[in-house]
C-alpha cells in the first residue's frame, strides 16, 4: 500500500486518484486514426519514462521533458483504447484515448457452399467482413457489392450495407449448372470466389432393357434434372425387378450421364427405376 | 563401513525423496496449473435473443459461452506472464496476431498486464446461416493493473465493450477477432 500512495492515477479515466504529487496529464490529439503518427508535447526538465499500451502494442521509452514524444504509425496500428503514461520519481500521469479504424480497404469474403444444386432456394450464403489497411474492423456502415457472374446467364449485383463490419446476403442459384463467380467489392478491393452449381434431383427417368445370356441388361437414358442439367456422375439410380422369385433391387451409379446394370432374370418380370424422389418408367418383360 | 553405508543409505534416501518430490512436482505441475487456471474462469453470460439471421442452438450457445470464458482466462494468463503460447488454445487469426505482438512487446519492455476479471455480459448479434461465424458484443467488467517489473504503474476499473468474432473449430469455438469499441466509457 505504501507504494500505492506514491502513484498518480490518470484523471481523464475517472479513477480513484491516489497521489502524492500533481503531475500534468499528457495531451493527446482528440481524434486519432489507426496508423497515423502523432506527437505528445511534454513540459518541464529532466527525464521520464513514457509508456504507451494498446490492444496490439506496448511501448516504453525514456523521454526528455520539454521535447515532443513521437509516436509512430506502427505503434498505433491496432484500433482501440490506448493508455499513455509518463512516469518519474514523482509518480505517473497519463491519459487514455481511442484510435479509430481507417477507411475500408480490405475485405474478407466467405461464400458457402462450394457446390449447390440449381433448385436450392436461397442456398448461397455470402458473408463479407470489412477492414482498414491494418485489419481493424470498420464498424461504420460501408456498402459491399456482391457481383454474381454465372457462366450461363446474366450477371447481377447485390449491394449490402455492413452492420458492425459485416455484410451478408443469401442468393438463389441460376437454373443452369456450371461455375458461378461471386466478387465481393469494397472500394477498390475485390475478392472473387467461385462455387459450382450442380444439377438437382433426377427428373423424367427412363430405362430400356434387353435380354442377354446372363439375364437382363437395364440402361437409363441420359439422367437429367427437371431443368435439363445432367446429374453428376456417381448419382445412384435404383433398378427394381419383380419376378416369380420375388423382388431384386440393384443400385447403379451414373457414369458419363447413364446408369447401367445387369439383373439375373430369365423369366418374365416387371422392372422399375427410381433415383431420390424421382420415379421412372416401368418395363414388363 | 556400516556407518558410511548408513550415511550413504541416508543420503540415498534423502536424494531419492528429493528426486521423487521433484518428479511428483513435475508430473503434478501441469495439473496444478490447469486447476489454478480452471479456478480463474471468468463469468460469461450470453444473451442470444437478438441474434440474426440464424437462431443459435442451445448446445452451440453453451459451447460459445464456455470457450469465450476460456479465451479470457488464457488472455489474462498470457498478459500477466508475457507468454504467447497460452493463447494457442482459444485464439486464432487477427485476434491472436494482435495479442502475440503485444506480448512480444511486453517481453521486450518488462511490462506486465494483469486483468482481474469481473465478468462478461455478451450479446450475440450475427450468426451466419452456414454456422461458420458468430459475432458478439461483450460488455466486460475488468480491473487492469499494469506493472513495470515489480512496480505497479497504473491500475483502473473499466467497463469495456468488445466486438468479438468467433468461428468454430473441430472441438471448440475460437476467438478470431477481439476489438474494443470506442463508444463506451
Amino acid at each position: 500500500m505504501a507504494k500505492m500512495h506514491s502513484l498518480v492515477f490518470v484523471p481523464a479515466l475517472a479513477l480513484s486518484l491516489v497521489s502524492s504529487a500533481q503531475v500534468p496529464t499528457l495531451q493527446v490529439p482528440a481524434r486519432l486514426i489507426a496508423g497515423q503518427a502523432f506527437t505528445i508535447p511534454t513540459h518541464g526538465q529532466g527525464e521520464k519514462t513514457f509508456y504507451l499500451l494498446g490492444p496490439g502494442s506496448v511501448v516504453k521509452r525514456t523521454v526528455e521533458l520539454g521535447t515532443e514524444v513521437k509516436v509512430t504509425g506502427a505503434e498505433i496500428a491496432a484500433a482501440g483504447r490506448y493508455l499513455a503514461l509518463s512516469c518519474g520519481s514523482d509518480g505517473c500521469s497519463g491519459t487514455d484515448f481511442f484510435v479509430l479504424p481507417g477507411d475500408a480497404v480490405k475485405i474478407s469474403f466467405l461464400l458457402h457452399p462450394s457446390r449447390v444444386p440449381v433448385t436450392a432456394h436461397n442456398a448461397i450464403n455470402a458473408t463479407a467482413f470489412v477492414f482498414d489497411q491494418f485489419h481493424n474492423p470498420v464498424l461504420r456502415p460501408v456498402t459491399v457489392d456482391f457481383r454474381v457472374l454465372p457462366k450461363n446467364g446474366p450477371a447481377f449485383t447485390k449491394s449490402v450495407k455492413t452492420v458492425q463490419g459485416v455484410a451478408w446476403s443469401e442468393m438463389s442459384p441460376a437454373a443452369k449448372e456450371g461455375p458461378v463467380k461471386v466478387i465481393a467489392t469494397v472500394g477498390e478491393q475485390e475478392e472473387p470466389r467461385v462455387i459450382q452449381q450442380v444439377a438437382s434431383e433426377a427428373c423424367n427417368l427412363r430405362i430400356k432393357a434387353r435380354r442377354t445370356s446372363k439375364g437382363v441388361e437395364v440402361e437409363t437414358d441420359p439422367v437429367r434434372d427437371c431443368h435439363g442439367n445432367a446429374v453428376p456422375d456417381g448419382t445412384i439410380v435404383s433398378v427394381t425387378a419383380v419376378d416369380a422369385q420375388g423382388r431384386t433391387t440393384v443400385d447403379a451409379p451414373v457414369k458419363k450421364g447413364i446408369a447401367r446394370t445387369q439383373l439375373p432374370i430369365h423369366g418374365s418380370a416387371t422392372i422399375s427405376v427410381a433415383s431420390g424422389v424421382a420415379i421412372g418408367n416401368e418395363i414388363k418383360l | 563401513m556400516t556407518l558410511i553405508a548408513a550415511d550413504f543409505g541416508k543420503l540415498g534416501r534423502s536424494t531419492l525423496m528429493s528426486v521423487a518430490s521433484m518428479l511428483a512436482l513435475a508430473i503434478l505441475a501441469p495439473v496444478l496449473v490447469a486447476a489454478l487456471r480452471a479456478d480463474s474462469i471468468p463469468a460469461v453470460k450470453l444473451n442470444a435473443d437478438q441474434i440474426a439471421p440464424r437462431a443459435i442452438e442451445e448446445l452451440t450457445g453453451r459451447n460459445v459461452t464456455r470457450d469465450y470464458a476460456y479465451a479470457w482466462r488464457d488472455l489474462a494468463a498470457a498478459s500477466e506472464s508475457a507468454r504467447a503460447d497460452l493463447l494457442n488454445d482459444y485464439f486464432t487469426g487477427f485476434a491472436k496476431d494482435k495479442l502475440v505482438r503485444r506480448i512480444a512487446d511486453q517481453q521486450k519492455t518488462g511490462v506486465r498486464i494483469r486483468y482481474i476479471d469481473h465478468g462478461h455480459n455478451v450479446r450475440a448479434l450475427f450468426y451466419a446461416p452456414d454456422g461458420g461465424e458468430m459475432q458478439l458484443v461483450d460488455n466486460a467488467q475488468l480491473e487492469i493493473e499494469i506493472r513495470d517489473g515489480s512496480k505497479i504503474i497504473y491500475r483502473e476499473k473499466v467497463n469495456q465493450q468488445y466486438l468479438v468474432l468467433m468461428t468454430p473449430g473441430a472441438d471448440r469455438w475460437f476467438v478470431r477477432s477481439l476489438d474494443q469499441l470506442a463508444d463506451h466509457p
